[in-house]
C-alpha cells in the first residue's frame, strides 16, 4: 500500500470539480500525492552567504506550501560542495554538512505545517557555479559563453566519484531533515546537465563518450540516492526534454529522451519535464512565448518512460494542465513563477477563486535579480520574499481615514485595495470610464503585454471585495477636492508627456497612448520619442503594421528599464521588425517630412518621418498645489511621481496603501 | 538650423580617425611601460607577444556568444573569417573574408593597415609587428576550437610589414 502524509479530501471544493483531472491522486514510487499540483524548486537568495537558513526563507516556503494545498512544495536546489564550486547564487542554501540539518528541518517542518508533502532538490550549479570562488568544475574544460558565469575546469576521476558521494551525502541529510521526496536538479546548464550534453562533456573516462557514459554520473547519482532514501521516499530527476543548443553541437531531442530512458531504468520514480539552458539562444519563458506552448515536451516524454511526468514552463493557468493531464500527456503540473507572483495561487483555484489570482507577467526579474546577487524579488507581487517582514503585512488602520485616489490605473488600483483592507473609506476616481489608466493602451503593444492587463483584472476584484467606491468618468479638480476634503489624496495619474518645441497644433506629432489604441492617424515613416519600453512597445507594434519605424531617445540604450533577462528579446524583435534606434540623443528640431537628430556629443543627422510618436514621459505636477493648499495628507504614486514601469507602479501603491 | 551634411561627416570621420590612431598608439604606449618595468632581462618581442596571447585570450570570448553552429561550417568558418577582418577595420583597417582555394579553407585579406605606421613611431621592429598579429589571431581561435570542439588553424601567408603589400592568412580546418 503506498504511503499517505496527509488525508486531503478536495470533493466539495468548486475547483475540484472545474478542474477534476488535478484534484485527482497519483502515485510516486511508493507516496501517494493527493493531487497533481507541485511547486517547484526555486532558488531566492534569501538565504546567508553561508547557506544556513533564514527566516525569510521558511516564511516564503510556508506560504508556497499552503499554496500548493496538499501537493508538493519543493524547497530550492541545495549545494553540496564545501569548496563552493557547485554554488550558483550567493544566498543559495547548503547541505555539505550535518550542521546544515537543523535549518533544513525548519523548511520541511513549515511545509508539513500546512499538510504539504516537502521535496528537497540536490543542485550543484556546475557551469552557473562558482559565485563566490574563482573557478567552477564541470564534465570537460569548455569556455563560458556568457562572461557572467566563471570559467570552468575539468573534473578528475575521483572527483567525479567525490562529487557522486556528496549528492549521496546531502541526501541523506534531506531525509534526516525529514524531507519527504528527493530530486536530482539536472537542468538549465547546472552539472548533471553539463555531464549529459555533448556540448560540454568531451570525456574519454566512463563519464563520457556515448549517451550512456555521458549518463554515468547521473546513474550513479540516482543509484545512491535511491539507496539512502529507501523505499518510501521516491527519487526524481529534472532532466532536459530538449537542451536547444543545437548552435554549439548540444544534444539531440533523441539523445534526450535516451538520458530520460536511462533514468528510468537507473531507478529514478519520476522525471521533471524541462528545457533549454542559459546559454540557449531561444527563448523558453518570457512573455513573448505562448502559454501552454511546451507541454508537447512532456507528451513526448510520456511516449518514452512509464514513470510520471512533470511539467512547469508557461502553464499559468490550470486549464491546460487539467486538459494535458486528462489527455495522458501529463502527470503532474509543476509551477514556479505563478507561484512567486501569487503563492496561493492553486488554492485559489480550487477554492474557485481564480479572479483573486495576481498572474506572474513572465517578465524574468526574479531570475534577472539571482544572477546580479540580489534577494528575490517579484516585479507584480510586492509581498514577495517579504512574507516574514510585519511591515509588508497589512494591518488595520490606527484610523480610519476617507481616502481619495486620483487615477484607476495599476499604482492607484493597487493602493486603492490595500488601503480598503485595512479599515479606510476609498475613492477611486478617474476621468476614463473603465479601470486600467495607460496600462489599457500601453497593453495593446505586441508579443505578449496582453498579459500585462491581469495585473489590473486582478486588483479590480480586491478593490470590490475591499468596498472601494470608483468614479468613473469624473476628472478630478482643484474645486473636487476643496468640495470633497477626503482625509488624504493619493495622485496616481499617470505621467505627462513633455511636448516638442512649436509642436503643439501639428497633427504629424502624436502621443503613444492615442496610436495603441488607434485614435491617432499614423503615417508610413514614422520616429518614436523616448527609447524606455513605452517607446519601443509602440515602435513594434507600427513596424509589425509594414511602417518605417525609427526610436529617437535619451537613453544610452535602448530599453535599459527592461529587465536584462527580458530584454535582449526585445533588442532581437527591434532588429527582426527593421526598427532602428538612435539612443544618446534627442530630437531638436521638427521640420516637414522630418526631424533633426542631435546625439548626446553634437551631432545632428536628419531623419525622414511623416509622423512623430511622443513616448517620452514626465512626472505630474497636477492637483499637487491644491491638496497642500488645503492641507490634506498628500502621496504621489507610479509614473506621476517618477515615470517608470509597471512594477514600481503597484510595488508604489503596496507600500502607500500599507501606509496611510 | 539646417543640418550640413558635409561638414557633419567630415566632423565625425576626423573623430574616428583619431580614436583609431591612438588604439594602435595606446598598445604602443603601453608596450614601452612593460619593457621598463620587466627589465633588461626580457625581450620585447616576448612582451608583445604575451599581450597579444592575452588580449586574443579576451577577444576570443566575445566571439563566442555571436557563432553559431546551426547553419553549417562553410557559413561558421566564414563569419568567422569575417570577424577576424572586422578587428582590422575597427582599427581602421582595409580587410575582408573571402573563400578559400578548397573547402574548409578562407582567406582574410587586409590591404591597408595601420599598425606598421604607428610602430615605426615608436621604434618597434616590423617582425614584431606580424609576429604579434598571427599570435592574437591565434589566441582567439584557442577557445572558439575548444568551445565547438574543433580545430582550426591560422597561418600568416603574407605581411605589409614584412613588404609583401598586404596581408593574407589563411584560416583551415586542420583534419
Ligand atoms: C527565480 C527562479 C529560481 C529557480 N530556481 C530553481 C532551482 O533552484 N532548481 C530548479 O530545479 N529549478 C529552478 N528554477 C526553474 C523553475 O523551477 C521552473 O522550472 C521554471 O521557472 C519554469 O517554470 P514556470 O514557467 O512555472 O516559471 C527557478 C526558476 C526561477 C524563475
Ligand atoms: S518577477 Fe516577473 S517573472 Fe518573476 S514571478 Fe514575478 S512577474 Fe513572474
Amino acid at each position: 500500500m503506498a504511503k499517505v502524509l496527509f488525508e486531503w479530501d478536495y470533493s466539495s471544493y468548486p475547483g475540484a470539480k472545474a478542474y477534476p483531472n488535478l484534484f485527482k491522486p497519483i502515485q510516486m514510487g511508493n507516496l501517494m500525492v493527493p493531487n497533481r499540483i507541485k511547486y517547484a524548486a526555486t532558488e531566492d537568495n534569501l538565504n546567508d552567504h553561508n547557506g544556513f537558513i533564514t527566516d525569510a526563507d521558511v516564511a516564503y516556503m510556508r506560504s508556497r506550501a499552503e499554496g500548493v494545498v496538499g501537493g508538493l512544495c519543493f524547497m530550492q536546489g541545495v549545494y553540496m560542495d564545501e569548496a563552493g564550486k557547485g554554488q550558483g547564487y550567493v544566498g543559495q542554501a547548503a547541505c555539505w554538512d550535518d550542521k546544515y540539518v537543523e535549518g533544513l528541518k525548519r523548511i520541511a517542518d513549515a511545509i508539513h505545517g500546512e499538510k504539504a508533502i516537502a521535496g528537497f532538490q540536490l543542485m550543484d550549479c556546475g557551469r552557473v557555479g562558482a559565485v563566490e570562488v574563482e573557478s567552477g568544475h564541470g564534465p570537460s574544460t569548455v569556455p563560458q559563453r556568457l562572461r557572467i558565469f566563471k570559467p570552468m575546469y575539468e573534473m578528475t576521476n575521483a572527483e567525479v566519484k567525490e562529487m557522486v558521494q556528496q549528492h549521496v551525502d546531502a541526501a541523506k541529510r534531506g531525509v534526516e531533515a525529514g524531507f519527504d521526496v528527493m530530486e536530482i536538479s539536472g537542468i538549465v546548464g547546472y552539472l548533471i546537465s553539463n555531464f549529459v550534453s555533448s556540448y560540454t562533456n568531451r570525456r574519454t573516462d566512463e563519464y563520457g563518450g556515448d549517451i550512456r557514459g555521458r549518463c554515468q554520473a547521473m546513474v550513479e547519482i540516482i543509484q545512491g540516492v535511491k539507496e539512502v532514501c529507501g523505499p518510501d521516499i521516491p527519487v526524481g530527476i529534472r532532466l532536459c526534454s530538449e537542451e536547444l543548443l543545437n548552435d554549439v553541437k548540444g544534444n539531440t531531442p533523441e539523445e534526450s529522451m535516451e538520458t530520460y530512458k536511462i533514468a528510468e531504468e537507473a531507478g529514478a520514480d519520476y522525471i521533471s519535464c524541462t528545457l533549454g539552458w542559459q546559454e540557449s539562444i531561444f527563448p523558453v519563458i518570457s512573455r513573448d512565448i505562448p502559454q501552454g506552448n511546451w507541454l508537447y515536451l512532456a507528451k513526448r516524454a510520456k511516449e518514452n518512460v512509464k514513470i510520471p511526468i512533470q511539467m512547469a514552463y508557461r502553464l499559468f493557468t490550470p486549464d491546460k494542465p487539467d486538459k494535458a493531464v486528462a489527455d495522458g500527456g501529463l502527470d503532474i503540473w509543476e509551477i514556479c513563477r505563478s507561484m512567486i507572483a501569487d503563492p496561493l495561487m492553486p488554492k485559489k483555484v480550487l477554492e474557485g477563486r481564480e479572479d483573486e489570482i495576481r498572474h506572474c507577467v513572465a517578465c524574468n526579474l526574479c531570475l534577472a535579480r539571482l544572477f546580479r546577487d540580489a534577494p528575490m524579488t517579484c516585479y507584480i507581487n510586492p509581498r514577495c520574499a517579504h512574507e516574514h517582514d510585519e511591515n509588508f503585512t497589512p494591518k488595520p488602520a490606527e484610523e480610519e481615514k476617507e481616502i481619495m485616489i486620483v487615477g484607476a490605473g495599476p499604482a492607484g488600483m493597487e493602493c486603492a485595495y490595500v488601503a480598503a483592507q485595512r479599515g479606510h473609506e476609498v475613492h477611486v476616481y478617474d476621468k476614463r470610464g473603465e479601470v486600467g489608466g495607460t496600462l489599457l493602451d500601453a497593453s495593446r503593444a505586441p508579443y505578449g503585454d496582453e498579459e500585462l492587463m491581469t495585473c489590473v483584472n486582478y486588483q479590480k476584484t480586491m478593490c470590490e471585495k475591499a468596498g472601494v467606491q470608483f468614479h468613473f468618468n469624473n476628472e478630478v479638480t482643484d474645486e473636487l477636492i476643496a468640495d470633497e476634503m477626503p482625509d488624504t489624496v493619493v495622485l496616481a495619474t499617470g505621467p505627462v508627456y513633455p511636448v516638442i518645441e512649436d509642436s503643439e497644433d501639428r497633427d504629424d506629432v502624436v502621443n503613444v497612448l492615442d496610436v495603441l489604441s488607434g485614435k491617432a492617424q499614423v503615417g508610413e515613416t514614422v520616429v518614436v520619442w523616448g527609447n524606455r519600453k513605452p517607446g519601443i512597445g509602440v515602435a513594434l507594434f507600427l513596424a509589425k503594421q509594414g511602417k518605417k519605424v525609427t526610436i529617437v531617445g535619451k537613453e544610452k540604450s535602448a530599453g535599459f528599464d527592461i529587465n536584462p533577462s527580458f530584454k535582449w528579446r526585445y533588442m532581437i524583435y527591434l532588429k527582426q521588425n527593421g526598427v532602428m534606434a538612435y539612443n544618446d540623443c534627442d530630437i531638436e528640431e521638427l521640420n516637414d517630412g522630418e526631424i533633426i537628430v542631435k546625439t548626446y556629443d553634437g551631432y545632428r543627422f536628419p531623419v525622414k518621418c511623416d509622423t512623430v510618436v511622443v513616448s517620452e514621459r514626465e512626472a505630474n505636477e497636477s492637483l499637487k498645489k491644491i491638496v497642500q493648499a488645503e492641507g490634506i495628507e498628500l502621496f504621489v504614486i507610479g509614473d506621476a511621481l517618477v515615470p517608470r514601469n509597471l512594477s514600481s507602479a503597484v510595488h508604489d501603491g503596496y507600500r502607500i496603501g500599507l501606509r496611510i | 538650423m539646417p543640418v550640413n551634411a558635409e561638414k557633419e561627416i567630415t566632423k565625425l570621420w576626423r573623430n574616428l580617425h583619431n580614436a583609431q590612431s591612438e588604439i594602435c598608439k595606446t598598445f604602443y604606449r603601453w608596450r614601452e611601460v612593460a619593457i621598463e618595468v620587466a627589465g633588461p632581462d626580457v625581450k620585447p618581442l616576448d612582451i608583445a607577444l604575451k599581450a597579444a596571447e592575452m588580449m586574443g585570450k579576451d577577444m576570443g570570448k566575445n566571439f563566442l556568444p555571436r557563432l553559431n553552429w546551426l547553419k553549417g561550417e562553410e557559413t561558421f568558418m566564414m563569419n568567422l573569417g569575417r570577424a577576424l577582418a572586422g578587428i582590422w577595420v575597427t582599427e581602421g583597417g582595409t580587410a575582408m573574408a573571402e573563400k578559400g582555394e578548397n573547402p574548409g579553407e578562407i582567406f582574410i585579406r587586409c590591404t591597408r593597415c595601420p599598425w606598421p605606421t604607428a610602430a615605426k613611431e615608436f621604434g618597434v621592429p616590423m617582425e614584431e609587428v606580424a609576429l604579434t598579429r598571427e599570435r592574437l589571431f591565434q589566441t582567439i581561435l584557442e577557445d572558439v576550437n575548444v568551445f565547438f570542439n574543433i580545430n582550426l588553424k591560422i597561418e600568416m601567408l603574407k605581411a605589409i610589414p614584412r613588404g609583401e603589400g598586404e596581408y593574407l592568412l589563411k584560416l583551415y580546418k586542420e583534419e
